[in-house]
């Protein structure tokens, strides 16, 4: 008869302790999902913004004619001017 | 049936129980998150397929930068020689060392200044400047490129050029064929004879003074 109290006291410590340690996870559980929500707006801002990096190739295309008419005044300044 | 008995089936049921509807709550969460990281993932694609030629594009614009940087720091070399280090060094502040080191040279870089007399003076005789007032007593200033002098001592007045009612001397033809030579174009060192006034009081017409036009 005994023994069976004592189970009764386990079984109640060990279903309080269960109900503690299941509402941590189901609350971790919770917090994740804004969270990944959130990423998924930081994402799809992200992509939005990236879509001036094509604007790099133009820009790109101009340092390569800046740099070409660089070259050749360059060289019209080696022509003109006496070297040191 | 005994009351310990009843009551240990009772927890048992309870402790079922709890671990059903916790663990189908933290199911649910989980299918949660599962849509959200599914609905996020191409976006990171896209992020990741949108980022990938930036590497590319960015190498090749700094290559085309370094190029333009290179033949940049080549013609100041080739110019202002010992100058050069300086004149970079005044344009961009803490740059004129790593020029010397990337041309192989050595020595103290003394910045020039907003204003670089010595160029200036090579471009006064080639626009037909005012000559030079040299100093009392001294003769007339050496050609600045080959002398290494100090510059100001080959300058007019502070060092400026004046594009403004000067008198454009013309220049003698260049020693070279298609080479500009200075030597004999600057006004102190030959008396050319005067070009022609400016069209527009006030203006500088280089016309007439510049070799490879006459």
């Amino acid at each position: 008869m005994t023994v069976l109290w004592i189970m009764v006291v386990v079984l109640v410590v060990a279903l309080l302790l269960l109900a503690k340690l299941l509402s941590g996870v189901l609350g971790a559980a919770r917090s994740i999902t804004p969270t990944v929500t959130a990423i998924g707006g930081v994402a799809a801002a992200g992509s939005k913004d990236l879509d001036a990096v094509i604007a790099l190739v133009t820009t790109q295309n101009y340092i390569s004619q800046v740099v070409a008419g660089l070259a050749n005044y360059g060289g019209s300044l080696d022509v003109a001017l006496p070297d040191a | 049936m005994e009351l310990p008995v009843a009551i240990i089936i009772l927890l048992i049921v309870l402790i079922v129980l709890a671990l059903a509807v916790f663990l189908l709550a933290t199911i649910a969460e989980l299918v949660k998150i599962n849509r959200g990281l599914a609905a996020a993932l191409p976006l990171v694609g896209e992020l990741v397929s949108k980022t990938a030629p930036v590497n590319g594009v960015l190498d090749a614009i700094n290559g085309t930068l370094v190029t333009g940087r290179d033949l940049l720091e080549g013609l100041a070399l080739k110019k202002a020689g010992p100058d050069g280090a300086g004149l970079v060094e005044s344009c961009f502040p803490g740059e004129g060392a790593k020029f010397l080191r990337r041309v192989g040279a050595s020595g103290a870089v003394l910045p020039i200044g907003e204003d670089y007399p010595r160029g200036a003076a090579i471009l006064n005789s080639l626009l037909g400047g005012t000559a030079p007032v040299p100093a009392a007593g001294s003769a007339p200033a050496p050609a600045p490129a080959a002398s290494g002098a100090s510059p100001s001592e080959a300058v007019p007045g502070d060092g400026r050029i004046s594009l403004r009612d000067t008198p454009a001397p013309a220049p003698q033809e260049p020693a070279e064929p298609g080479r500009l030579s200075a030597m004999g174009a600057r006004p102190w060192e030959s008396p050319a004879p005067a070009a022609e006034a400016p069209a527009e009081p006030g203006r500088l017409t280089a016309k007439g003074a510049r070799p490879w036009e006459r």
